[in-house]
């Protein structure tokens, strides 16, 4: 150790200090000005921070006294039944009319394989963007007015959502493709309906499969809540339970939704997998 | 007394799995720069991460500065382990810290907590950062992302780091093997002569045998687990190097 | 072309009955699916339809053009909460991202304190988070804690947890141990190891995550107002409830404007991370 100790180090020809001019001194700005807007924002809602901690064991606590036991007999009901068979209906006709109309957008929508990139590309674009932007509980409530109560609605509004999260999927997809196929078709004349076909298309497939089952699982999550707004289905009964204070029967609906949406993304990882196998 | 007393050292990774290491002995002294070879899979690895305990013995005795290795609590082995300089193979930097930040973290292991959650070194060890980096011909990369370096540079990086501990002793595990011939001569050159200069002992595991007997002054040669030689570089001889790889297969 | 040519007479037609009975099955599954979606097309839409409330195309494009009589002086009043919103959807998200780390400390495979309890427990949680609608979770928080922003930010934290733990225990699980051998060569206790080791290899890749689950926030925060919890939702049911269908397409406009700057701040976030 002495030797270690006794070791003599010409001092180094400059200094060095982490704090770099222009990058930390901004760094900084950002850091303290989000940290800025944080605080105004828990002043500005009103938030009392002890009431966040405390929200937990309360939704804890009211679980436990007024949710249960749940309330089993409500949900084996006949109709029950048949209003999650249709809400199963709901997002696989939602989401099969959503990824069919969102596979010519996602290719208008696609920079490389688009039609032309000065109006099918933003029209593309803006249709997707549109479609995922507004939250699919708005879009039930803007069908629900016009069209009115009841399943059409829900599926509409099911199919604009699907647009929007399976189109966005699609691009993507459509944007990572190898050119090489695209150019010796276009370049043998082809046009683009055929080049989408013999050197896109082959391409995509499997990835489009999985994209379209994922799409029907996200669809059923969402199915499962249209129904509160009017959109049909088994979220009518939550809104009726909901609105009654009827907690037991909340607890039981709640709890077979869970479940189904669990059996919903087992299934659909299952098959994914087993389709990804295949490529 | 010896700074590394190891004894009857074995190692098998699974309880029931083969020993990888079958019951070595030897010892390191202060002058020592001492080379082990041996084919692939002769266990050389095991032997040299054995000694900080990156990899547990399963029998024997490892004495390094007086104090029995294997019987040391967690707290014990970070202050023992702060004490030994390691060089990897793969450079072990992490990619994404800039060269300074990489050397400097050489000295966590005397580092408070506050002081290592802000990165705020004493400026004594950023002095002796920005002095090893000139030393090992890096002072144009102090700021850059330790990614952004070659191979060679990295590897300076890495020697910078274990330096930055004021070892007392350096393991190198393949310090050489990731790098090309050329740059491999440079490297080891440059540990040797910052080993001397510094007064370290060295214990490294090497395959390139030119290389070992070139920088090296003593030379364990290993073979499936066991030592086959142990002595000077200067006396060994081609018959003890075909028998320490005489069961390599090419 | 290996199966083409065939060693025997044999083989070549087991193959071509092979690849004619894979034909028969893609086509019954067509078919099968085509049935099913007619199924639930008559079901869904003929059955349950009620056509003539609807009025027709008159009735609906009457509806439509009152849609699109946007009601222009309601716009001062949408700031507010406009403002609300996004700051709900700000706080959720860094409440959702402090709930995260336990998440996802239990559900990476590698630093999990207990493979049998706390692995199982975080990707439950993981996927308990995920699987239960935005609308759901601020149902069960609005009982909790009553009206206001706080049960919107809880739900909004709550259904992101499982989205930023999930990658962030992808990335844990897929670091380079190199990094991480080293400094415990040099002697750092566990938190330096964490901090210097394993932080910089996955920080990248969580503000990456944790910048698109606060552009989708905004999103999930805009319709919390429809269960009670303020923000542009609120003003959207008012409307809704005085028949405003002008004003309410003012609302849409408003939540469009929000999320266009919620992707351009978060496209040249992401710029200055990575």
């Amino acid at each position: 150790m002495t030797t270690v100790a006794a070791e003599s180090l010409s001092t180094p020809s400059r200094t060095w200090s982490r704090y770099r001019h222009p990058e930390s001194t901004i760094r900084f700005a950002v850091i303290l000005a989000i940290l800025a807007f944080l605080g105004w924002s828990v002043a500005f809602l009103n938030i009392d921070l002890s009431r966040v901690l405390g929200a937990f064991p309360r939704l804890a606590e009211i679980l436990a006294t007024r949710y249960f036991p749940p309330d089993v007999g409500y949900v084996t009901d006949a109709d029950f039944v048949r209003s999650v068979i249709r809400t199963l209906e709901m997002s696989l006709l939602g989401g099969f009319l959503g990824v069919v109309c969102s596979i010519p957008l996602a290719w208008l929508a696609a920079r490389n394989i688009t039609i032309s990139r000065r109006i099918a590309y933003p029209f593309g674009r803006l249709a997707i963007i549109g479609s995922r932007s507004i939250h699919e509980t708005i879009w039930t409530i803007l069908f629900v007015t016009v069209l009115g109560f009841g399943m059409l609605a829900g599926t509409l509004a099911l199919t604009v959502f699907c647009i929007g999260f399976a189109g966005k999927l699609f691009s993507d997809e459509l944007e990572a493709i190898d050119m090489g196929p695209v150019e010796a078709l276009r370049s043998v004349g082809a046009n683009p309906l055929q080049v989408f076909q013999y050197a896109v298309f082959p391409q995509v497939r499997v990835a489009f499969t999985g994209i379209a089952i994922y799409t029907w699982d996200v669809a059923f999550r969402a199915a499962t809540v249209v129904g509160f707004f009017g959109g049909g289905g088994m979220g009518w009964y939550l809104k009726r339970t909901t609105q009654q204070l009827e907690s037991t029967r909340v607890a039981a609906i709640l709890l077979v939704i869970i479940g189904l949406v669990l059996l919903a993304e087992v299934g659909s990882g299952w098959l994914r997998k087993k389709i990804g196998r295949m490529r | 007394m010896a700074i590394l007393e190891v004894r009857n050292l074995k190692v098998s990774y699974t309880a029931s799995g083969p020993q990888i290491l079958k019951g070595l002995d030897f010892d390191v002294d202060g002058d020592d720069f001492c080379a082990v070879i041996g084919p692939s899979g002769a266990g050389k690895s095991t032997l040299i991460r054995c000694i900080n305990r990156l990899v547990e013995p399963s029998e024997g005795d490892i004495t390094l500065f007086g104090q029995s290795v294997r019987a040391l609590g967690a707290g014990d082995l970070r202050r023992l382990r702060r004490r030994i300089g390691m060089i990897f193979q793969e450079f072990n930097l992490v990619n994404r810290m800039s060269v300074m930040d990489n050397v400097l973290s050489g000295r966590l292991g005397y580092t408070g907590p506050v002081r290592s959650f802000f990165k705020a070194f004493p400026r004594e060890d950023i002095d002796r950062a920005l002095h090893l980096l000139e030393r090992v011909g890096l002072s144009d990369h102090v700021d850059k992302r330790a990614d952004a370096l070659s191979g060679g540079q990295r590897q300076r990086v890495g020697i910078a780091r274990a330096l930055m501990q004021k070892p007392e002793i350096l393991l190198l595990d393949e310090p050489t093997s990731a790098l090309d011939p050329k740059i491999s001569r440079d490297v080891m050159g440059l540990i040797r002569e910052l080993a001397a200069e510094f007064k370290v002992p060295v214990l490294c595991n090497i395959h390139d045998v030119q290389l070992a007997l070139e920088t090296c002054n003593r030379i364990i040669g290993m073979q499936d687990g066991y030592k086959k030689f142990d002595g000077p570089a200067q006396g060994m001889r081609k018959q003890d190097l075909d028998e320490i790889y005489a069961m390599e297969v090419l | 072309m290996s199966i083409a040519a065939p060693t025997s007479e044999h083989g070549f037609e087991a193959y071509l009955a092979h690849k004619r009975s894979r034909r028969i099955n893609n086509w019954l599954i067509v078919a099968g699916g085509a049935l099913l979606l007619a199924w639930c097309f008559w079901d869904t839409i003929m059955f349950d339809t009620d056509w003539q409330r609807m009025g027709g195309a008159l009735g609906i494009g009457g509806t439509l053009a009152r849609f699109f009589q946007v009601d222009w002086s309601l716009a001062p009043k949408l700031v507010v909460p406009a403002l609300e919103t996004l700051m709900m959807a700000t706080l959720g998200t860094l409440l959702g991202c402090f709930l995260s780390l336990p998440v996802a400390w239990f559900g990476a495979a590698n630093v999990t304190p207990s493979k049998f309890f706390f692995y199982p427990l975080g990707r439950f949680l993981m996927v308990l988070s995920r699987s239960i609608h935005e609308i759901i979770w601020a149902l069960l928080f609005v009982g909790a804690v009553g009206l206001g922003a706080l049960p919107g930010i809880l739900a909004v934290a709550m259904r992101s947890v499982g989205f930023i733990s999930k990658i962030t225990a992808e990335a844990i699980e897929n670091i380079d141990p190199k990094p991480v051998e080293a400094i415990r060569a040099v002697g750092g206790n566990q938190f330096q190891v964490m901090y210097y080791g394993i932080v910089p290899q996955i920080l990248p890749v969580i503000i990456g995550t944790i910048i698109f689950e606060w552009d989708i926030n905004i999103r999930r925060s805009a319709i919390m107002g429809l269960v009670g919890a303020g923000g542009l939702g609120l003003l959207f049911f008012r409307q809704m409830a005085m028949f405003n269908y002008g004003g309410v397409t003012l609302v849409v406009l408003a939540v469009f404007l929000l999320i266009a700057i919620g992707e351009v701040v978060s496209h040249f976030a992401r710029k200055a991370v990575i």
